[in-house]
């Protein structure tokens, strides 16, 4: 007899990698959490790798593939997606399967950040940073570099803080320079710690919160949300709990794979490509003075695709 | 035989709003028009070499096509527009733009055509072309004329376009209202991508600007009676009338945008009931962040309709 039906959803965001199959009702049959390092390729290699060894191949074939994230065109092309879908899309799909309910989405990630109302289980409006990443992961990472600590402790840190110190959240920038002065005035370290978090939530709601009506239940996804400290500060900030999922790292994955089961496109997911040589090639066009920058895709030597061409003349022949 | 006398436009910030005027003005007094090419990248680099790096995009992109123009005819077209009345006033940039341009370029052989239009000072559109004629060399009566003719021609044109956009509302599909000023989205380098995203993706993008001004600057008292900027409030009242047509609205800014940056925050306070998305472009050549956004927004609107 066939073997049932598989879909596999990818999200490669800016800082990490993650991956999940799921089974027709959504159960999740294999999942994974890596860093991209910044080898969005090398990274779904690993992932796909890694979701192998979780997944029974013998009981199950995956039909379908999903791609999101901000690497969602170059590893769709990778893979062989059959659905290739911006984040947004994939979060909105993701949480409201699995939180009907959800009234409230909020999402920080590596370098964007973004909400998203729902009424009755429908998107009805979103927001998402402007062309600036301030305030989202990318911001804590190297804060926490800058204090010597690991991204991952930061919440525990936080927590310890009774006084967190008040820290400028309009601009990244800014924000930076008033946290070293702060350092430097002698503030112990959790309490810089905390205030980061609050510069992080404070930054969130002045920016893509700014007039928008937060309704509960709320849940709170993206990298950011594995950070205690971030949950705790939006938590007092919103005056209401803050859902946080042990697979919200994944709902933009699950997400991708639920659109990509719902689409009516199909094709064997191939786990052989792990072992397979994909490498990218930047090209000027040079026809025109836009001189625009086209990336070329090349699997085992051979091209596959290619983007980036604002016009015809930059096409490439595949 | 005398050489005719060559107008350069650079086709930049104002161009978009008053082509057909110029053009037809100068031709009219027999002179030749040229124009800058189409914004490409060599053009907003050179306009951001020459710029302080404070200003707009707009005004980096219209520096590069002054360049472009620089010794390839006898006059370059930079007008000051400066207010249309008592609280319609312009942005700083074109208030200053001839003093910006005869600077920058202040070592160049080139020569600057002018014209004043400050309507407080009681200097309307008819007073500043006669003075631009005259100051050329024409007679009063032909430049008269030409103005004459140059406006009719102005407003054919423009109610034509007005149409065309009125007509877009009666189609059916999903329509999007795209508030932007007309130099950001008429640019090839900046607003015209988003719209060709847009009708990618399926849905009509209508432009807001294009509008019958007088009663869309009535309106916008509706959402603000204190916006200063002409250009915002035709905007911002085509907006008002028009919001309940479309299934969303961008509001898409040029990077550092002044009036935006204040105009655009009154209208997301302001105008409630439709979905609304905050685009602003910079000088950055991908346009991933971009796809990203358009993209998301239409989906969210199918989502709202069902129809994802």
């Amino acid at each position: 007899m066939g073997k049932i039906h598989a879909y596999l959803g990818i999200d490669v965001g800016s800082i990490s990698t993650k991956g999940v199959i799921i089974d027709k009702q959504n159960n999740i049959l294999a999942s994974e959490y890596i860093w991209t390092q910044g080898d969005p390729i090398g990274a779904v290699k690993k992932l796909v790798g890694l979701l192998e060894k979780q997944f029974d191949r013998e009981q199950y074939k995956v039909v379908a593939t999903g791609t999101t994230g901000s690497a969602r065109k170059l590893v769709g092309t990778v893979v062989g997606a059959t659905m290739v879908k911006n984040e947004i899309t994939a979060h909105a799909v993701g949480t409201t399967t699995f939180y009907p309910e959800v009234r409230t989405i909020l999402e920080i990630g590596g370098q964007d950040s973004k909400i998203i109302l729902v009424e009755n289980g429908v998107a009805v409006d979103y927001a998402m940073n402007t062309l600036c990443a301030a305030g989202t992961g990318a911001f804590l990472s190297s804060q926490a570099k800058r204090l010597g600590i690991e991204v991952e402790e930061i919440g525990d840190f936080a927590l310890k803080s009774k006084h967190p110190t008040q820290i400028a959240a309009r601009c990244t920038v800014f924000a930076e320079s008033d946290l070293v002065h702060k350092i430097q005035m002698g503030h112990p370290r959790e309490d810089i710690i905390a205030g980061v978090c609050n510069a992080v939530a404070a930054n969130y709601m002045n920016n893509v919160g700014k007039g928008k009506k937060i309704s509960s239940p709320v849940v709170f996804q993206g990298g950011v949300s594995k950070n205690k400290g971030v949950v705790a500060a939006f938590e007092k900030m919103l005056g209401c709990k803050v859902i946080v999922d042990t697979n919200g790292h994944l709902m933009g994955a699950l997400g991708a794979a639920i659109l990509a089961r719902r689409s009516s496109k199909r094709q064997e997911f191939d786990f052989s490509m792990e072992d397979m040589e994909f490498y990218t090639r930047e090209a000027s066009c040079g026809r025109c003075p836009n001189n625009c920058e086209i990336i070329c895709v090349y699997r085992d030597g051979q091209l596959i695709d290619s983007w980036g061409n604002r016009c015809d003349r930059g096409a490439v022949k595949i | 035989m005398k050489k005719k006398l060559t107008i350069g436009l650079p086709r930049a910030m104002l161009y978009y709003r008053y082509s057909t005027l110029w053009q037809s003005f100068f031709e009219s007094l027999g002179a030749e028009v040229i124009k800058s090419n189409p914004t490409d990248k060599k053009i907003l680099d050179e306009g951001t070499a020459l710029c302080v790096d404070e200003a707009c995009l707009s005004e980096k992109i219209f520096l590069g096509h002054v360049k472009a123009l620089v010794e390839r005819c006898d006059y370059i077209l930079v007008p000051r527009v400066s207010s249309f009345g008592h609280k319609r006033m312009m942005c700083a940039r074109f208030e200053a733009m001839p003093d910006i341009v005869c600077n920058v370029f202040r070592n160049e052989p080139q020569k600057f055509l002018t014209y004043n239009l400050d309507v407080i000072l009681n200097q309307d559109e008819k007073k500043a072309f006669l003075e631009m004629g005259q100051q050329l060399g024409f007679g009063k009566k032909e430049v008269k004329k030409a103005y004459a003719a140059a406006k009719t021609a102005e407003q054919r044109q423009w109610k034509q376009q007005v149409a065309e956009q009125e007509a877009l509302y009666k189609t059916d599909g999903i329509k999007i209202l795209v508030a932007a000023h007309s130099y950001v989205i008429e640019d090839p380098y900046l607003g015209k991508p988003v719209l060709d995203i847009l009708r990618e993706l399926g849905v009509t993008p209508i432009r807001a600007d294009i509008v019958e001004r007088e009663p869309a600057v009535k309106r916008s008292t509706s959402v603000s009676p204190t916006i200063k900027w002409e250009m915002s409030r035709e905007i911002v009242g085509s907006l008002a009338v028009h919001k309940d047509k479309v299934a969303g609205v961008i509001l898409l800014s040029a990077f550092p945008c002044g009036p935006d940056s204040m105009v655009n925050e009154i209208i997301q306070r302001r105008i409630k009931g439709v979905p609304m998305l905050n685009l602003t472009l910079d000088a950055q050549s991908g346009t991933a962040g971009v796809e990203t956004r358009l993209e998301s927004f239409v989906d969210i609107i199918h989502f709202k309709e069902g129809t994802l």
